[in-house]
């Protein structure tokens, strides 16, 4: 496999898509391996010292032509870091660290995709989308959804799918989460030909849990978690999951996934404590 | 020493320290728990570059740690609660050490324990495994009840741990000493007294963040360990006054990110250092580290760092702890 790397990135483009939304594109040097989908960057300004750590953003796209090779990504405003790397002009330095994680699997000759996004979570499907990884599989369904209409981005690349899109506040098409979108859909689906791909805020990911429990339908979900090294170094990014013979373990998010079978995913309990996914 | 000339007319200068009988051919290391067992980094570092390969805490039973949220950056820094979490003592020789003997750098267990008794089972089980250069012992860990922070607050303690790590192995033994204490340097004489071959310092400080929207805080344990340049005053301030404090050799840790930073511990009197939270920014931190002390040696025409170390002119007479300006 090709390994992650350290290097400098200047800043393309870096523009809003939609309040609060950036897409930015980073010119990266030609040796960067290619990311699979999935995969994540760790990505700082080269000339500020604070924020002191990177932060991880899922690779939302990657192109290699005329010899320029360029990362695109896609994020929200969420805090200190963000807000600095929005306010970057072109040309800015960065310094970017990566591919990172385990990307998406293939569906493996699975007959139904179904990606299923909220908010900036679209960023993985559509590289996966994007990246051919899907071809093979006769029918990709895609739920998509933001917290206004406003929100949604990336749905011009999405183009060509069977496309079902919401908001929160029903600004614009079904009023409601994506998870109510599939959970009208579902009964449809056969789940040994059906694989689902997830990504977006753990809430949502918590009721795909639900939805689909005791289903088996197979689902690979993105996971975020806060993280200082990316490497699997300093266990920050610790996620809980069901180990063998079903003890509770931790998993690093930047190493062990981002990407997890939904299955495994034991989730907090507003609590504190873990609670299986079957029983929330 | 002479300046050494080599082929190119510059200069080589001797990086090489001694902390006890374990020789390491330059000051860095890397810092517990910020550089897992070594094999994260090698797509930036080359082990056998390093002075010492410093691994995760290492417990006799493997442990889970705490909860996510585990860590939230701060000003000039971060706070952890990882809650060493580590794969046992016994999972480290059998898994880890056959990809790290063939860098042939030193490997330094960071181990601890819940008991004294817990803290000697550990260093016994490594005292023959072949490649590891020495032993920490981590009495300062600020997140596991009843754990690390009650041996490193009690320097009777401290000196009965040390004493029956130091029964259990002919290895060198370094202490690593918490800065959550009233004052570093009663822990620090009975490391020494325990028979340490060394003290390392700091551990985290102890610090916490609150999520004002949520009324939470930002770590599930509430609290967690501070580390990173915001730490880095504070560890150099505990380190001088510990190299008065005692005869052992001295390491410094805490927000050393660059060689300037490294460079100041070891005026002040430290014999090593330990980059821990840096290796987060800059994967290859330790690499620019060594180059640059070397660098900063050969601008000053030094030709061994031994004539640098512990070199720090203080004009006023202060003594060591008194200089608060207050
Ligand atoms: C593998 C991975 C892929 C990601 N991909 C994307 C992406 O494509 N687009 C995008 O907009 N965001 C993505 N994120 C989330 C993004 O990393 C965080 O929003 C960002 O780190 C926040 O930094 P900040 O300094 O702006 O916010 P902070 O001031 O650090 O925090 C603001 C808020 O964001 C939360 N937060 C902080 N760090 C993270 C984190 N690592 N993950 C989730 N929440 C966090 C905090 O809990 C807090 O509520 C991804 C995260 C991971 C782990
Ligand atoms: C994520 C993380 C995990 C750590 N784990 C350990 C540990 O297992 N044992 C230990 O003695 N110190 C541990 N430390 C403390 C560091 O080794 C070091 O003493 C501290 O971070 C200060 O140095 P720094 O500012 O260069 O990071 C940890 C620090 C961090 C940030
Ligand atoms: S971010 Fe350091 S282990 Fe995942």
């Amino acid at each position: 496999m090709d390994e992650t790397q350290a290097v400098r990135g200047d800043i393309v483009e870096n523009r809003a898509v939609a309040p609060g939304h950036f897409q930015m594109s980073i010119r990266l040097p030609g040796s960067f391996p290619t990311p699979v989908p999935g995969q994540f960057v760790m990505v700082r300004s080269a000339d500020h010292e604070e924020p002191l750590l990177a932060r991880p953003f899922s690779v939302y796209g990657f192109q290699r032509r005329r010899g320029e090779t360029a990362v695109d990504l896609l994020y929200r405003t969420a805090g200190r870091g963000t807000a600095l790397l929005s306010r970057l002009e072109p040309g800015a330095r960065l310094v970017v660290l990566g591919p990172l994680g385990r990307g998406f699997a293939p569906p493996e000759g699975m007959k139904k995709v179904i990606l299923l996004a909220g908010g900036v979570g679209v960023a993985p499907l559509v590289f996966l989308l994007r990246s051919g990884r899907l071809a093979g599989t006769n029918a990709c369904t895609c739920y998509v959804g933001a917290r206004t209409g406003e929100q949604l981005t990336g749905l011009e690349l999405l183009r060509g799918a069977d496309l079902h899109v919401c908001t929160d506040d029903g600004s614009r098409a079904f009023c409601g989460q994506v998870t109510d979108l599939l959970r009208r859909d579902i009964g449809g689906y056969d789940p040994p030909e059906t694989m689902i791909y997830a990504c977006g805020p753990s809430p949502m990911i918590r009721t795909l849990g639900r939805l689909l429990g005791d289903r088996p339908i197979r689902c690979q979900v993105s996971l975020e978690e806060r993280m200082a090294c990316g490497l699997g170094a300093c266990l920050g990014c610790a996620v809980a999951v069901r180990g063998e013979s079903g003890r509770k373990e931790y998993r690093r998010v930047c190493k062990d996934g981002p990407v997890f079978d939904l299955r495994e995913i034991l989730f907090a309990s507003p609590g504190g404590a873990e609670e299986g996914q079957q029983n929330g | 020493m002479d300046e050494l000339p080599n082929q190119d007319g510059g200069y080589h200068p001797v990086l090489a320290v001694e902390i006890g009988r374990l020789r390491l051919q330059n000051p860095v290391m890397t810092a517990s728990g910020t550089f897992g067992y070594g094999q994260e980094y090698t797509p930036f570092v080359d082990l056998g570059r390093l002075g010492a390969v410093v691994v995760k805490g290492l417990s006799l039973e493997r442990r889970d740690g705490n909860p996510p949220p585990r860590i939230v950056e701060t000003p000039a820094g971060m706070l952890n609660a990882v809650g060493l979490q580590n794969i046992g003592v016994r999972a480290f020789i059998a898994e880890k050490m056959p990809q790290l003997r063939p860098y042939n750098v030193p490997v330094i267990a960071n181990i601890f324990g819940e008991t004294v008794e817990e803290y000697r089972r550990v260093a016994e089980i490594l005292a023959d495994c072949p490649g590891i250069g020495g032993i920490e012992i981590n009495v300062s860990c600020p997140n596991v009840k009843q754990g690390g922070i009650t041996f490193g607050a009690c320097p009777d303690t401290v000196q009965e741990v040390t004493g029956e790590v130091r029964k259990a192995t002919c290895l060198p033994v370094i202490v690593k000493l918490t800065p959550n204490v009233t004052d570093v340097r009663d822990v620090a004489r009975a490391a020494e007294a325990g028979g340490a071959d060394a003290v390392s310092l700091i551990n985290t400080l102890t610090g916490m963040s609150v999520d004002i929207e949520r009324r939470r805080p930002r770590l599930a344990n509430v609290t967690g360990g501070l580390s990173g340049p915001a730490i880095r005053p504070i560890a150099l301030r505990m380190v001088w006054q510990v190299v008065q404090a005692v005869r052992i050799p001295v390491v410094g840790v805490g927000g050393i990110m660059t060689a300037a930073d490294a460079l100041e511990f070891l005026i002040a009197g430290a014999t090593a250092v330990e980059v821990g939270t840096a290796n987060f920014v800059r994967p290859a931190a330790t690499m620019e580290i060594i180059a640059g002390i070397e660098a900063y040696l050969v601008r000053h025409r030094i030709g061994d760092i031994a004539e640098l170390i512990g070199t720090l002119k203080v004009d006023a007479e202060t003594d060591a702890g008194q200089a608060e300006g207050c």
